[in-house]
């Protein structure tokens, strides 16, 4: 079985919500970027849970080898960590111009898992906590004509010895979801599927040599046209938020508690039996 | 037919599902009014009960009732190909649906399969000087916004953001809209994804509540969070939680209240050491009241709260629960 997982390195999102909380998020002088040096970059978390699934998968007795690929000008940070994780191939595809969209991105990602064989499973993050878009998934899904499965909280094969199929549980507004699907497919992960090991330190150690594979646009037979900026960004802001929050204080806490309770009756937020 | 905006809406019978759909049918027209487009709305599968009323408040100009045994299912094949049919048929230029769990699904791939731009995460749309669109979609959790800008030579999907926008009626009598059925041929679908157990709500549903409690990382511990249940029950609502303590596993995810949780809008949102970050005030902001609770005078959560109690959560929520106890029996 060959499972393909895709990963993009984002903003910590800790730190820009952390930013973003004590009200110092700046953006960059073009007006789009989040340029503050301070703020780390890092493997997506849902992408890291993505790899997380596939080592589960090999770990519940399935054969498979397992590739990481990233879009990217200097990935090899984000695909030294998979290495450490326990991919067994990492790939670094450079976008030809920078900042591809999803559109340039899912078919970079898409004529990667054409041109390379194929794959049985194709493992994402649900969404990328920089842009929040979560669409590259659907595009890789429909460019492989494969089924897209969203927001799993845990992927199995049905059989470890004859992986055809996969058993897959979603996480779904109104609880869990089981459902069935044949190889290949495309299958996102969401927070759900529960911590990502943390790599050992001699895998961590062995990692750091490592040099991800290359692959360009001109091999995979992708040019300008095919990678063209669908959806352009023309500005990003920081949106603020007017106040106007009354505080109730008191004496002690039941003071406190009553005085609140009383408020909330007047405006009739709360009824009184 | 020149150019139509449509507005994509299935299932959900509901008094929020409804608001949500007059609220993608208001953005859906004002786009249509600025860049000269015919409002349609397309309907997947069973029809509300209020269709009529609904398309003439908004001044639709036709109706588009996709039905199709295959429809009712909620499977996400046959709803894609359903649209991309329409589309193929109807030429939209932006295609709107109010973004939900199903249509996150499904959207992007529609936008695939026909060609389209896809922007989800919607907060609104402008029409820019040249005529074409300007997204406006929340990133970051919600600690910004982008404005993108969609390729106006394809066609755009967009997901809207529940509460995103307020729904207004287009004033002045309108027509009532053209209706008719969508010849859909869906006879080659076969779902490829076999449900082998569904989901179940159990109990009653956090986005129907009319007060919600919710507890955030300022708890302390899983322990504590029962302060929270006992107070959502004295209050005869319903308990949440904020993602970190869903992802620490002290309740269950089908409580998450966020971006990537529940969409609430309860009459009064009470958040008990919750300290207001973006991704879970994406799940409240509607609330009609918001309480907050911290020990933080500066937390975030205060500057979309409408009353404030800086203290120790562990020392207000018991008074709390006396307060709410009294209040019921008094």
């Amino acid at each position: 079985m060959r499972i393909v997982v895709c990963v993009k390195e984002v903003l910590d999102p800790d730190a820009v919500g952390a930013y973003a909380l004590a009200g110092s998020l700046v953006i960059g002088d073009d007006g789009k970027t989040l340029t503050q040096t301070t703020i780390p970059t890092l493997m997506n978390a849902y992408d890291e849970q993505a790899i997380e699934a596939a080592l589960r998968i090999r770990e519940a007795g399935v054969e498979c080898t397992i590739t990481v690929v990233s879009i990217g000008e200097d990935a090899t940070t984000i695909l030294r960590h998979a290495v450490a994780l326990g991919a067994d191939t990492v790939v670094a595809i450079p976008p030809p111009a920078p900042d591809p969209d999803c559109h340039a991105v899912s078919a970079l990602l898409s004529a990667y898992v054409r041109s390379s064989g194929g794959a049985d499973l194709v493992l994402c993050g649900r969404q990328a906590s920089d842009d929040d878009q979560g669409v590259v998934p659907a595009f890789v899904a429909e460019s492989l004509g494969v089924p897209l499965v969203d927001i799993a909280r845990s992927v199995t094969a049905e059989d470890t010895s004859d992986p055809q199929s996969l058993r897959v549980t979603r996480v779904t507004p109104d609880g869990d979801e089981i459902v069935r699907v044949a190889c290949p497919a495309v299958v996102t992960v969401s927070s759900e599927l529960g911590e990502p090991r943390y790599p050992t330190m001699p895998m961590r150690m062995s990692a750091r040599r490592v040099e991800p594979e290359v692959v360009t646009a001109d091999e995979l037979g992708l040019s300008g046209a095919d990678l063209e900026i669908r959806v352009g960004t023309v500005r990003q802001t920081v949106p603020t938020v007017k106040g106007d929050c009354e505080f109730i204080t008191g004496d002690t806490p039941a003071d406190i508690a009553d005085r609140l309770v009383a408020r909330l009756v007047e405006d009739r937020v709360l009824q009184q039996k | 037919m020149t150019e139509p905006v449509v507005v994509c809406t299935f299932g959900g019978t509901s008094q929020a599902g409804q608001d949500e759909t007059e609220a993608a049918l208001t953005l859906g027209r004002r786009v249509g009014e600025a860049r000269g487009g015919e409002l349609r709305w397309l309907v997947l599968g069973s029809a509300p009960v209020e269709l009529d009323a609904i398309a003439r408040r908004h001044a639709v100009v036709a109706v588009d009732h996709a039905e199709d045994a295959k429809l009712d299912t909620a499977g996400p094949d046959a709803r894609v190909e359903a649209v991309a049919q329409y589309a193929a048929e109807t030429q939209p230029r932006l295609l709107i649906f109010n973004q939900d769990f199903d249509s996150r699904r499904i959207a992007p791939r529609i936008a695939a399969r026909i060609g389209a731009t896809a922007v989800m995460n919607g907060l609104g749309i402008d029409v820019a000087e040249t005529g074409g669109l300007h997204v406006i979609s929340a990133a970051y959790g919600g600690d910004t916004n982008v404005v993108y800008a969609p390729d106006p030579s394809r066609p755009c999907v967009v997901a809207l953001m529940a509460n995103a926008v307020v729904a207004e009626p287009a004033g002045g009598s309108a027509a009532p809209p053209e209706t008719r059925s969508v010849a859909l041929d869906l006879s080659a679908v076969e779902e490829r994804i076999e449900v082998l157990e569904p989901a179940r709500t159990e109990g009653p549903r956090l986005e129907d509540a009319e007060i919600v409690v919710a507890g955030g990382r300022g708890l302390g511990s899983p322990e504590n969070f029962k302060l929270v249940e006992t107070l959502a029950e004295a209050l005869g609502g319903m308990a949440a939680a904020s993602r970190p303590l869903v992802d620490e596993g002290w309740i269950d995810s089908s409580r998450q209240v966020g971006l990537t949780g529940k969409i609430t809008r309860p009459a009064l949102y009470l958040a008990v050491g919750v300290s207001g970050a973006t991704q879970h005030m994406a799940g409240c902001a509607a609330a009609k009241t918001i309480v907050a609770v911290n020990t933080d005078a500066d937390a975030a959560i205060f500057r979309h709260a409408r009353y404030g109690i800086v203290g120790d959560c562990l020392e207000i929520l018991p008074e709390l629960i006396r307060a709410a106890a009294q209040m019921g029996a008094g």
